[in-house]
């Protein structure tokens, strides 16, 4: 099985391929093997404890938390979990360390179409220097040679691992999920399409596919990501206009886009950030133009089971996500009616993706995923 | 010639403990990166002898060229759980609920 999907991936050599394979076997095995032993465990062990201590069931996810932290059995699990995601990051980063310079001398050839606008004035907001998302080391952001590409490669080919190979060989089941969203519910045929966030381009290049007739652009604060995806389009042979833009403060005329789009971004923002987001969505939209984020799993349940809660914030405590968690806690919906998006067309909802093999550790949460919707008023 | 490039392979972020201590970690970080390394040598070795059983006679080149098909793939893949399985028996039989 080959693991270069197209011509900006390097090739891993023989043992650096088989130490990749190892990290995606040992997710798999703590997902399938190990991740069913919490509930009963919980059940049978920690819940009844915590009864014949406090007289009653823990009553949320901060409690549930105060004792699973200080179980060892939980904790093994727990970091088993995180160094499989180090592991994974440092057998790509060998391959893409070693490929590096013919990688970056191969982005020049693929160029020709769309376009790439760097802005060397930019400033990477915070939420993004603080820690790394996702233990990439160096995070989204860091550049560590000229016209560097490797944050965005390293990116590129690990998600595979981390997916367990569910996301498609062009990693763009996320945004085909969007895109089915739009053609079955919003009806329109759009002649320009933003996508917010959009690092490497891969949940960008599907809206160039399926809308052939429109313009498609990309920003993003990280330059190694944008480097990447401009020469990615070009090997996938996809016309994409990436540019290096915070998406609190564009440089894109108002009423400029048909639909502005983002997959798996708003979480890795801030508080701040998030209101300032929205209005320069509202902004940069047609009068009538539609808004639609994926993002992460439902925040406004009724039924609240606090193991489950728990378990659900694992990324943020322990995977640098930290704002995710927060992200749910927010009013979204005031956001979006203080930024001029009409009330009745909010929606916070889910799209489905259509995977043809059952692959991925945990299949569910790949094939239906959170979306809020919301149209500009006209 | 021009100097090689270092990439960074430590993330930056909170120091979080799991177990006993930051030495405990590290030990069960380092165990399973001895692990994966075993596992690296068991797949070298296997594609060694994929390789004799097919062409008797086999240069470097051959090894760092092969590719497993998928019938290859899933047996590794097999024997990489029972691996894991082994060396985390400890782990599972403390979540196991009697």
């Amino acid at each position: 099985m080959n693991k270069q999907k197209h011509s900006m991936q390097p090739i891993p050599s023989h043992d650096e391929a088989v130490r990749q394979d190892f990290v995606t076997d040992f997710r798999a095995f703590l997902t399938d093997e190990i991740y069913p032993k919490i509930t009963p465990y919980y059940q049978s062990k920690i819940e009844p404890d915590f009864i014949k201590e406090h007289g009653r069931k823990p009553e949320d996810k901060k409690e549930v938390q105060n004792v699973m932290l200080q179980d060892s059995a939980y904790q093994s699990w727990s970091f088993l979990q995180r160094i499989s995601q180090q592991m994974m990051f440092t057998s790509v980063i060998d391959t893409v360390e070693r490929t590096l310079d013919e990688l970056i001398k191969k982005t020049k050839k693929y160029s020709e179409l769309g376009s790439l606008e760097l802005d060397q004035t930019i400033q990477i907001p915070r939420y993004l220097t603080a820690y790394d998302i996702h233990q990439q080391p160096g995070g989204y952001h860091t550049e560590n040679t000229e016209n560097d590409i490797s944050a965005g490669v390293v990116y590129d080919i690990s998600l595979p691992i981390y997916s367990g190979d569910a996301m498609g060989d062009e990693n763009d089941l996320l945004a085909q999920a969007t895109i089915n969203f739009i053609k079955n519910n919003i009806k329109t045929v759009p002649k320009k399409i933003l996508d917010m966030g959009c690092y490497i381009g891969n949940s960008t290049l599907p809206f160039a596919k399926a809308f052939p007739e429109s313009e498609v652009y990309g920003i993003d604060v990280a330059a190694p990501g944008l480097r990447y995806a401009h020469a990615r389009a070009n090997a996938l042979d996809a016309s994409v206009h990436f540019s290096q833009q915070n998406a609190e403060s564009m440089s894109f005329e108002s009423n400029t886009f048909d639909i502005v789009t983002s997959c798996l971004f708003l979480h890795e923002t801030s508080h701040a950030a998030i209101p300032k987001i929205i209005n320069e969505c509202a902004r940069v939209l047609k009068p009538g133009g539609w808004m639609i984020h994926m993002d992460v799993y439902p925040f406004q349940r009724n039924v609240v089971e606090p193991l489950y809660d728990f378990l659900k914030d694992w990324e943020v405590i322990n995977n640098n996500e930290d704002f995710s968690g927060a992200l749910r806690e927010m009013d979204l919906q005031g956001i979006f009616e203080e930024a001029g998006f009409s009330e009745e067309t909010i929606e916070f909802t889910s799209a489905e993706a259509s995977s043809e093999t059952n692959k991925g550790y945990t299949g569910d949460f790949y094939l239906k995923l959170p979306v809020y919707v919301a149209q500009k008023m006209a | 010639m021009a100097k090689k490039i270092t990439l960074p392979r430590v993330a930056k972020g909170k120091n979080l403990i799991y177990l006993d201590d930051n030495s405990v970690d590290n030990i069960l970080a380092m165990v399973m990166t001895l692990t994966q390394e075993i596992s690296v040598l068991t797949d070298r070795l296997d594609t060694i002898e994929n390789l004799m059983a097919k062409k008797g006679q086999i240069n470097i080149d051959d090894i760092n060229s092969f590719e497993p098909d998928n019938e290859l793939q899933e047996k590794r893949s097999e024997r990489r759980k029972i691996l894991l399985k082994r060396v985390l028996l400890p782990i599972e039989k403390a979540l196991d609920s009697k």
